[in-house]
C-alpha cells in the first residue's frame, strides 16, 4: 500500500482520536497535519507485517501529549481560556452531569485519556492500545479502568 | 488485585463475565447503584465523545521528475493541480504546500501522474500544451484572469504584459499583470514565461531568466535573446 493510501484510509479515525484528545476540533486538525507530516519519511522504513496502525496511533499519542504540553504552557498565561470545548454540552441542554464528566475527562493523566478513548470509540484490543500509547496490555488495561473510576467518581458515585 | 468494581467495569466493557459472588453482589442495591452509574458514565462519555464529527482538511499530493532544467516539482489537491515549482528541496516545498494549503502534502506518484507525464512529454517535445484540471486556491480572482489569459498563448508564441493586460480588459494594467505572472504557483502549467516585455524583451522570471530562455527555446522560440 502506497503512503497516500494509507493516510487517506486512516485520517478520519485519526483526526477523530485528536479531537477527543485535544478536546477541540482546530487543535486537532494541527495535529492531524502534523502526524502525517511526520509519519510519511518513516512509513517506508515500517517493517513488513507490524501493526502500521497502531505505529501512527501512537505517532498520534505522542503528538497530542505534547501539544497538550505547549497550550498548558500557553494557557498558563492566560487563565480565562475554556481548554475542553466540545459541542455536545453547549448545544443541547447543559447537564451538569456532562459537565461534571467532561471536567474529569479534561483532568485525566494524557495516557489515561487515550487508553480510554481508544478502547470506547477506535475499537482497540489492549494489546494494540499498548502498541499505541507505550506499556503493555496490563498497564493499558489498568490506564482504561482507572479512567473509568476516576469518571464514575466525578458523577457522584462512591469509590 | 481484581475488585468488585475491576469485575464490573470488565463486564461493560465486555472484557470478561463477572465471577458468581460479584454477580450477587450486583443483584444488592449497592451493586445495582454502582453497575447503574458506571452505565450513566459510558452513555456519557458516549454523548461527549462519541459523535466527533471532524472532517479531514482535503489532502495534497506532490510529487517530483528529473527535466532539463533540473528537478521540477508538483502538487495537487482532489480539485486538481495547486503548485508547480522547481530549484528547490522536496522538504521546502513540502513546507511551503504545508504553509499556504493548511495540510501536510503527501508524495503520491499516483495522485501526480496526469500532470509528471504530461510535464515529461512536454520536456521530451512531445506536447506543447497541458490538460489537467486546476486548484485556483492559491491564487487571487484578478490573478486567475491574468493566468488563464496567459494560458491561451500557445506554446511556440509570446506575448507582451501589456497583451495580457489587453486581453482580461484592463489595457493599462501591465504592471499588475507582471507582478501577477511573477506569483504564478502553477509555472510551466501555466505559461507565464511566454509573456515578455515590450519590444520583445525577455523580461523577468521567478525562476530565473535562464530558465525562461530555455522554456522559449524548448518551444522553438529563438528572438527571445534580450
Amino acid at each position: 500500500m502506497s503512503f497516500a493510501e494509507f493516510a487517506e484510509r486512516h485520517r478520519p479515525e485519526i483526526l477523530r482520536y485528536l479531537v477527543r484528545l485535544l478536546g477541540n476540533e482546530a487543535d486537532a486538525q494541527d495535529a492531524c497535519q502534523d502526524v502525517f507530516l511526520r509519519a510519511q519519511p518513516a512509513f517506508v522504513r515500517l517493517a513488513p507485517g507490524s501493526n502500521s496502525r497502531a505505529w501512527l496511533y501512537r505517532i498520534a499519542t505522542n503528538n497530542a501529549l505534547n501539544a497538550k504540553r505547549q497550550r498548558a504552557r500557553l494557557a498558563a498565561r492566560d487563565v480565562h481560556v475554556d481548554l475542553d470545548t466540545l459541542s455536545a454540552v453547549d448545544a443541547g441542554e447543559p447537564r451538569d452531569e456532562l459537565r461534571a464528566l467532561r471536567r474529569a475527562v479534561t483532568a485525566l493523566p494524557a495516557r489515561q485519556r487515550a487508553a480510554l478513548m481508544l478502547r470506547q470509540f477506535h475499537d482497540m484490543s489492549y494489546a494494540e492500545i499498548a502498541a499505541s500509547v507505550g506499556g503493555n496490555e496490563g498497564t493499558a488495561r489498568a490506564n482504561v479502568y482507572q479512567a473509568l473510576k476516576k469518571l464514575r467518581a466525578a458523577l457522584g458515585g462512591e469509590q | 488485585m481484581k475488585t468488585r468494581e475491576d469485575e464490573l467495569i470488565a463486564m461493560l466493557l465486555d472484557d470478561a463475565s463477572p465471577s458468581p459472588p460479584v454477580r450477587r453482589w450486583l443483584a444488592t442495591d449497592v451493586g445495582r447503584r454502582g453497575l447503574a452509574e458506571y452505565r450513566r458514565t459510558l452513555s456519557g462519555l458516549k454523548q461527549l465523545y462519541g459523535d466527533v464529527t471532524a472532517t479531514p482538511r482535503p489532502a495534497a499530493y506532490y510529487d517530483s521528475l528529473q527535466t532539463p532544467i533540473g528537478r521540477v516539482l508538483v502538487a495537487t489537491t482532489d480539485a486538481g493541480l495547486v503548485r508547480v515549482s522547481f530549484r528547490r528541496s522536496e522538504t521546502s516545498f513540502a513546507a511551503e504546500l504545508r504553509e499556504r494549503l493548511g495540510v501536510a502534502p503527501v508524495k503520491a506518484p499516483a495522485k501526480t501522474k496526469a500532470v509528471v507525464h504530461q510535464l515529461a512529454d512536454y520536456f521530451a517535445g512531445r506536447r506543447r500544451s497541458f490538460n489537467v484540471p486546476t486548484d485556483w486556491r492559491l491564487v487571487t480572482p484578478f490573478q486567475r484572469r491574468v493566468l488563464e489569459a496567459t494560458a491561451e498563448v500557445p506554446a511556440g508564441q509570446v506575448a507582451s504584459y501589456g497583451d495580457i493586460a489587453h486581453m482580461i480588459g484592463q489595457p493599462r494594467g501591465s504592471r499588475a499583470v507582471g507582478q501577477a505572472l511573477g506569483h504564478n504557483p502553477m509555472p510551466i502549467v501555466i505559461p507565464c514565461h511566454r509573456v515578455l516585455a515590450a519590444g520583445g524583451k525577455l523580461g523577468g522570471y521567478t525562476g530565473g531568466v535562464a530558465i525562461k530562455k530555455k522554456l522559449l527555446r524548448l518551444e522553438g522560440v529563438v528572438a527571445a535573446n534580450a
